[in-house]
């Protein structure tokens, strides 16, 4: 990418890629960087990130359940208040057996996220201490943040519904029509019949 | 005296006058209706010309405001509160979420209807009340307890097991007396 806005974007960028030889990258737009990375390198790649290129600050860790590919992605957001930029590092996992390094030594903050990530998505990270209750309380199960896992159906199984709303109506038919719109498939078990 | 029906009731609307003169709110705040609490308190809307003030713990307050969504977490330390509250007390819902879960519900973590946990007497809908709304409850509540209807607390001591059966459903570790009273 030849833009003059984001040339110093890909001048960090270049400097990952002589790091290390097997990292994907781009440079999303201005400030943003984008990086994807083999499980195995994330830990140099963060450290070589906070050490070298002077991306001091997590901001977040991120989880994303992409269910079709049985995978889970973790994206780590690092920030860097020398250069005002953000580094976008993702992960990719297995679903079936998700576990993850732990970063708690290099931010000791990540702590907290990688304990909710464990509560809410059911990753592992190796060597992670902490208590196994985070925010939810006595839950057995499924992890909530699941995709597989159907909040509607639980929350009907669990809870009690307002007698007399039997007959509510299903107005998005009438909405999806006068807006000339499809109701997009995911949306479809929420119909009421 | 007492013996006496007409004298009763004058007992009665004497203590119900009082009663309702002196509602003290419990300061538990859940969900986004605590926001409401302030301005509601606070001289703009002046709730203490209706009798209503804080209390600083349940064995001295009257009224449990239950402010919003209630997560199951939440739910247990309401049990607890109420439980710990002395009768006569009275129990408002603020909001769609304490009647059928508002914007949540289908979600896995807040309870939808809050009476069927503990007994609710005036429920107040918006999301979120305004202060109007919520001074009209209370003065809702102020003549349900004139008519001596407002006996949410005595239908929870005599169907007590209903209620736990429903509460035990969604804390699953009671680990609570089972009377706190
Ligand atoms: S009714 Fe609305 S304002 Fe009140 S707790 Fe629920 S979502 Fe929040």
């Amino acid at each position: 990418m030849s833009n003059e806005k984001t040339q110093n974007e890909q001048i960090i960028l270049d400097k990952l890629f002589e790091s290390f030889s097997n990292i994907e990258g781009s440079v999303r737009r201005e400030r943003r960087i984008e990086l994807k990375v083999s499980k195995d390198h994330v830990l140099s790649v963060l450290l070589y990130a906070k050490e070298q290129l002077s991306f001091f600050h997590l901001s977040h860790i991120s989880c994303v359940d992409w269910l079709e590919d049985n995978q889970f992605e973790l994206i780590y957001i690092l920030w860097s208040h020398e250069t005002q930029m953000q580094l976008f590092v993702k992960i990719l996992i297995d679903r079936e057996k998700p576990v993850a390094p732990n970063i708690d030594y290099i931010w000791r903050h990540a702590n907290t996220y990688e304990r909710e990530i464990r509560e809410m998505y059911g990753i592992e990270f190796k060597g992670l201490v902490g208590e196994q209750e985070f925010i939810l309380e006595d839950w057995e199960g499924m992890p909530p943040m699941r995709r597989d896992f159907d909040t509607k159906e639980y929350a009907e199984e669990t809870f009690f519904d307002r007698p007399g709303r039997e007959d509510a109506k299903d107005v998005r038919e009438e909405i999806i029509e006068r807006s000339r719109e499809e109701l997009p498939d995911f949306a479809k078990k929420y119909s009421r019949d | 005296m007492v013996n006496d029906r007409d004298s009763q009731k004058i007992v009665d609307y004497m203590k119900n006058f009082a009663r309702k003169h002196s509602l003290f709110v419990m300061a538990y705040g859940t969900g986004c209706g605590a926001i409401e609490i302030p301005p509601t308190m606070t001289s703009r809307y002046d709730a203490e010309r209706f009798g209503i003030r804080g209390a600083a713990t349940p064995r001295q307050a009257d009224v449990l405001l239950i402010t919003g969504y209630l997560a199951t977490k939440t739910l247990k330390r309401v049990i607890r509160v109420y439980e710990q509250m002395q009768g006569p007390k009275y129990v408002i819902g603020f909001g769609s979420c304490t009647i059928n879960g508002g914007m949540y519900w289908d979600s896995y973590n807040t309870i939808n209807l809050l009476d069927k946990y503990i007994p609710v007497d005036v429920y107040i809908n918006g999301c979120m009340p305004r202060p109007e709304a919520v001074i009209s409850g209370f003065i809702k509540l102020q003549q349900l307890i004139q008519d001596g209807k407002a006996d949410g607390w005595k239908h929870y001591q005599d169907n007590l097991d209903d209620y736990r059966e429903n509460q035990k459903k969604v804390i699953k570790n009671w680990n609570m007396p089972d009377f706190s009273w």
